[in-house]
């Protein structure tokens, strides 16, 4: 169950560009000694082929749900004050901001942690898919199978 | 669907190449009572055979939590079948 969340952290799922500058204002404060922050761009190629541009999709709901799960991990993981995630869908192109997380904290450890740890755990988990348009075609990209619940005998319900 | 009186009604979500499969992004069936996510993913396999070729590289969801094939559905439950995800 996602545990409660401070209130200036900021999750964003959106059609328009990133703004990195507000989301980095955003987490910044008073108690901070460092913000440290990720920009995940569209790069023009993947295994050699030159790529024109990404199309995502998400499952919004749940993609909010484990992308607030992400925060509350590191909430409890890393001494930070702030975090915010963006995540951008629809057609980007080359250059472009897919992913912004931005984190601040009192001291710098915690933060470069926290960060890395983000952008790691949202690759694994959070329900989104990018295809890739090539010259010649397109295909969804390789991505990650999140961990699931294992097959278990089941129990009859108690009702 | 089915008909009988033994059904439930549930919502299912298809995302990326399933939802290129299967033609749709959203369906609302209704089920067995007691059935499990894997006995529905069998029904859509059923129809679209392409899907046996994904079902080791998919993982199930139940209202927006990862969830075993063994669960069994409620009424009113929001299934969805995610291929590897492949976000950032």
């Amino acid at each position: 169950m996602p545990r409660t969340q401070p209130t200036e952290d900021l999750f964003q799922l959106i059609r328009d560009p990133i703004e990195h500058a507000a989301l980095v204002a955003h987490v910044r404060g008073p108690g901070d000694g460092a913000v440290v922050t990720f920009d995940g761009c569209v790069r023009n190629q993947s295994h050699g082929r030159r790529t024109l541009y990404l199309d995502y999709e998400a499952y919004e709901s749940m993609a909010l749900t484990k992308i607030r799960e992400i925060a509350s991990e590191i909430h409890e993981k890393f001494t930070v004050n702030r975090v915010a995630i963006a995540h951008r869908l629809g057609r980007l192109e080359i250059g472009e901001t897919s992913v912004f997380i931005a984190v601040s904290a009192p001291h710098r450890p915690a933060a470069f942690d926290a960060c890395r740890y983000a952008i790691d755990t949202l690759k694994r988990t959070v329900p989104i898919w990018k295809k890739e348009y090539f010259e010649d075609g397109a295909v969804w990209a390789d991505g990650e199978l999140p961990p699931a619940p294992p097959d278990a005998p089941i129990a009859k319900p108690a009702s | 669907m089915a008909t009988a009186s033994n059904t439930i009604p549930i919502k299912v979500l298809f995302f990326g190449r399933l939802k290129e499969i299967v033609g749709r992004s959203e369906d609302s069936p209704a089920v067995a009572e007691g059935a499990s996510i894997e006995d529905l993913f069998s029904t859509y396999r059923a129809s679209h055979p392409e899907l046996a070729n994904y079902r080791s590289s998919l993982v199930a969801s139940r209202n927006q939590e990862f969830a075993a094939w063994s669960t069994p559905l409620r009424a009113g439950d929001e299934v969805a079948f995610l291929p590897p995800v492949s976000g950032g």
